[in-house]
């Protein structure tokens, strides 16, 4: 642990430990905006509600949406693969192995989470990263994730010119039945990346409550955990 | 140059068919396989000079509709001449033999002359019941299309069935039906001409191509000639600027329906079907169905009838939810039922007055001692 323990009683400490990197910082605050402006701009193209009258050279409305939500993709695409580069050399607690219940100890950490949630266990988590259900949460949103760009890959070669390299990715189209499934399941992401991002507000506020700093970490990298001193150097 | 003054000049000016006429519809071909105009008078010496190619034209699980599409014509045109060019040893619904004579005609043609003609299919093979459901002079289709598209040196799957398994292999597929491409996995120079029913102007195009290069057009990975499959319908449609626009079409007969906006909303598959309808249109050029207001259905696509429906909806059916579900309506309750636990978790948190309790010692948790 990288900072000092500060005495605030005889028996316990407040420690500010470095949990998230630049980069997990910088990819999540990216992919959060992308998928704003993505499920706004998406929404529309599914349904577009805006009625324009007029001649129609007079209008670009899908044509503007689609172009912001092509924008908005390439920026959410890079976040989310610099996001994946760095779970194989981010520190522990951004690794790929948070995100997969591997080990004993992940296991045991999601079944303390799930008492948690469930009322069961009364106290807050200790482990600084993520518990082991979040991390499970999260290594399906970066699944769902990793199906947007692919999905949005495939529905862009509609789009794409005939020579351009994205042509390359025609191939997914058979592998999802046909670009209405494509369209289908693409939409689908959407849905559940929304409620997702329900979940993860409300808990990161609960988590904010019961435990410190949890919304700010994000911001500073930095969460504070209480460890009871005394006793940890008398086991010791 | 013995041959220059063809069987088929003859036969065209026999039919009442000028020179010009027929010069006019090479020219036409060469637009549709978008060679230059250049490359008509090419396109007519070939057809007039060339060799008959030897052609069969066998029915399975079909509705007649890829024939009936290729005969549509209000009079004779050059195309159904170009049939002519082809000696069609076979064809269960235009030929005047029937019963032995034509498995006789059909026998001769596949050992008389293995690889060198032919073999144009139509509608889908069933494999189900060892083939029963199909079956011509006591064979099942899945032999019969084995053995002559086996020995063919092209076969044309015609229509959506035959490419693709169409309509009898929809779900839940009773039959077995596949694709002509599944059922014969030998199969040479497949040539998929999807699309229900195939357009007769892409089978002829097809045709003069081969009289003409001598070789099969590049395919797109569906095994489709890419100068009628290069492009989405949504790539040529005359209604694409109101697309872009936002303009589109709420309701049957509305105000935007009637000044021909775009029917995205009334559940164009144009977007995701590949055909050039927009350019060679139907009955002879005369409109095609988003021309007469009426979205695309994606007809040429695979999977057409379990992707493609709701005909009149954007999404296919959202699995598990039931036809006609409306994937924002359940997003936007899946996303209302999540909040309103969320706020419920919370409440019980409060209630349990378990937010801001410091922990006791007494359940210390396990991971904690380190
Ligand atoms: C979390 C991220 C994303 C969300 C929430 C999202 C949302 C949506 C939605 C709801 C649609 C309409 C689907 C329909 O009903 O047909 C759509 C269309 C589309 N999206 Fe995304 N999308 C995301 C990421 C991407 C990415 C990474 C790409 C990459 C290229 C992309 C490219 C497209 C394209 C090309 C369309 C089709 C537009 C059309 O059919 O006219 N999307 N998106
Ligand atoms: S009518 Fe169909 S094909 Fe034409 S622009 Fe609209 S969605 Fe595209
Ligand atoms: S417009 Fe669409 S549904 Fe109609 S024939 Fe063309 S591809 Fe088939």
């Amino acid at each position: 642990m990288s900072a000092t323990p500060k005495i605030v009683s005889p028996t316990e400490a407040v420690v500010a430990v470095y949990v998230w990197e630049l980069p997990v910082r910088l990819t999540h605050w990216l992919i959060v905006l992308s998928i704003a402006v993505l499920s706004v701009t998406g929404f529309y193209i599914g349904d577009p509600l805006i009625a324009v009258s007029g001649p129609a050279r007079d209008h670009f409305v899908m044509g503007t949406m689609r172009v912001i939500h092509l924008y908005a993709a390439i920026v959410f695409a890079l976040a989310l693969f610099v996001r994946i580069y760095w779970l194989f050399v981010g520190n522990q607690y951004a690794r790929w192995d948070q995100y997969l219940p591997v080990s004993r100890e992940r296991l045991r950490n999601t079944w303390e989470a799930l008492n948690f949630f469930s009322y069961w266990r009364r106290d807050p988590l200790p482990y600084p990263g993520q518990t082991g259900t979040a991390g499970l949460a999260y290594g399906v949103v970066f699944l769902i994730q990793f199906v947007m760009v692919l999905t949005g890959l495939a529905l862009y070669t509609v789009y794409a010119a005939p020579n351009s390299l994205f042509q390359a990715f025609v191939f997914l189209i058979p592998l999802f039945r046909g670009l209405q499934m494509v369209h289908l399941i693409h939409h689908i992401g959407m849905w559940l990346l929304l409620v997702f991002m329900i979940l993860h507000v409300y808990l990161s506020v609960l988590f904010s409550v019961t435990e410190r700093n949890e919304i700010d970490s994000m911001f500073s990298g930095y969460k504070e955990r209480e460890v009871t001193v005394v006793r940890e150097t008398r086991d010791a | 140059m013995a041959r220059e003054q063809s069987w088929l000049l003859d036969e065209l000016k026999r039919r009442g068919i000028s020179r010009r006429e027929f010069l006019g519809f090479c020219a036409k071909m060469a637009a549709i396989l978008a060679l230059p105009s250049s490359a008509a008078g090419a396109i007519a010496k070939a057809v007039a000079t060339g060799d008959k190619p030897i052609l069969v034209w066998l029915e399975f699980q079909d509705c007649c509709g890829n024939t009936e599409s290729f005969l549509r014509a209000t009079r004779p045109t050059v195309a159904e001449i170009i049939l002519d060019t082809f000696s069609v040893n076979y064809h269960e619904t235009l030929m005047a033999a029937a019963g032995h004579q034509a498995e006789a005609a059909l026998n001769q043609t596949v050992a008389g002359h293995p690889g060198q003609y032919i073999a144009v299919i139509e509608g889908s093979i069933p494999t189900g019941k060892n083939g029963a459901y199909c079956t011509i002079g006591g064979k099942s289709a899945l032999q019969i299309a084995r053995e002559v598209c086996g020995a063919a040196a092209a076969t044309v799957a015609v229509g959506t069935c035959a490419a693709f398994g169409g309509i009898p292999a929809a779900r839940p597929n009773p039959t077995g039906a596949v694709a002509v491409g599944d059922a014969v996995p030998d199969v040479k120079n497949l040539i998929n001409l999807s699309a229900c029913p195939m357009n007769a102007e892409n089978i002829t195009a097809l045709l003069v191509y081969y009289l003409t290069v001598k070789q099969w057009p590049p395919l797109d990975q569906y095994r489709r000639p890419l100068f009628a499959y290069g492009k989405f319908i949504h790539d040529n449609c005359e209604r694409r600027a109101h697309f872009d626009a936002g303009q589109y079409v709420e309701m049957w007969g509305d105000p935007a329906h009637r000044q021909g906006h775009c029917l995205y909303k009334m559940g164009c598959k144009g977007p995701a079907t590949s055909q050039n309808c927009p350019v060679v249109r139907w009955n002879e050029a005369t409109n095609w169905p988003i021309g007469c207001g009426h979205p695309c259905v994606g007809c040429a696509e695979p999977n057409f009838w379990d992707t493609m429906t709701p005909f009149y909806r954007r999404l296919p059916n959202v699995p598990g939810f039931g036809v006609g579900s409306n994937l924002d309506r359940i997003g936007i309750g899946a996303a209302a039922v999540v909040a309103a636990a969320s706020l419920a978790h919370g409440i019980g948190e409060i209630v349990r007055h378990r937010v801001g309790t410091k922990p006791s010692d007494s359940d210390r948790p396990s991971g904690d001692k380190k």
